[in-house]
């Protein structure tokens, strides 16, 4: 992938398995495939909700070991848009163990800073092997219209590229 | 400690960028420099109120004003939107640990069912 049509406030990665696209969409979808390889490293998911409809809510656990013991890290978000075996959308952010979106001093993140960021994920079989690509953008939780901002900012930024000095 | 500042710093370009208003004065100023009065042009606004937003663009270093004392013309400066790329690009690593430890589990399940099947 070349990273000239890369978005510039998103992360995006493209994939391909050894894996039928069934099975891809069971990594994100089923609690226990998502368990096994979630969690960054030194980190385990003790809990994770994922009911995958439109409007339904997804929260997860991330426990990591610190020098006071475990330390628990809850993120709640909505999915977007669900289609089976092709695209799967949600929001993510840092919440309490109910859900509760936390406001950001209370996570030590500076007001202001995006917060709420959504993943997309769509997949594609390819000969019975499945291409992945993730796309997770950073929208700043407190402005309307985020996608639309995201969408502006890329705009922006091709044109700074295409008539600025740098 | 250095992330707690950079973070502060990408909060403050985030919340410049959210404003349409900003955003076009920014897409003004990447075609040249441009005095307040020329900026104010397109907008049914008064000198103030894009004065105002001039000011937020500036704290967020985006902009910068000449020191020639009349005209004092606004120039853009696009180093703070490399860091909100640089942000994003924090996850990178995160997401690829994670597909590579998915490919590694995908690896086991399917060395679990050949044994079964077998």
């Amino acid at each position: 992938m070349t990273d000239s049509n890369r978005p510039r406030d998103a992360v995006v990665i493209v994939r391909s398995f050894d894996a039928p696209v069934d099975l891809i969409w069971q990594m994100w979808t089923d609690r226990e495939h998502f368990k096994a390889w979630y969690g960054p490293d030194g980190a385990s998911i003790p809990a994770a909700k994922l009911d995958v409809r439109v409007g339904g809510t997804r929260l997860v656990c991330m426990e990591m070991q610190s020098p006071d013991g475990p330390m628990q890290m809850w993120f709640a978000g909505e999915y977007r848009e669900v289609v089976e075996n092709e695209l799967l959308v949600y929001t993510e952010a840092m919440s309490d163990e109910n859900g509760n979106v936390s406001s950001p001093p209370d996570t030590g993140m500076p007001e202001g800073h995006p917060m709420t960021t959504e993943v997309r994920v769509e997949l594609q079989d390819v000969g019975g092997r499945t291409k992945m690509v993730m796309t997770h953008t950073g929208v700043p939780g407190d402005s309307a219209g985020a996608a639309g901002w995201a969408m502006a900012l890329d705009k922006l930024a091709d044109h700074i590229e295409a008539h600025g000095d740098r | 400690m250095t992330i707690t500042i950079e973070e502060d710093r990408l909060s403050e370009t985030f919340a410049a960028l959210a404003s349409s208003t900003r955003r076009a004065i920014l897409t003004r100023l990447a075609e040249g420099e441009a005095t307040v009065n020329e900026l104010a042009e397109p907008f049914e606004m008064t000198l103030p109120a894009i004065s105002k937003h001039i000011k937020v663009l500036e704290r967020a270093g985006l902009v910068r004003r000449g020191q020639r004392a009349q005209y004092r013309p606004c120039a853009l400066d696009a180093g703070p939107l490399e860091q909100v790329s640089t942000w994003a690009e924090q996850y990178r690593p995160v997401w690829e640990a994670r597909f590579d430890r998915m490919d590694d589990y995908l690896t086991r399940l399917r060395r679990t069912k050949d044994r079964r099947t077998r």
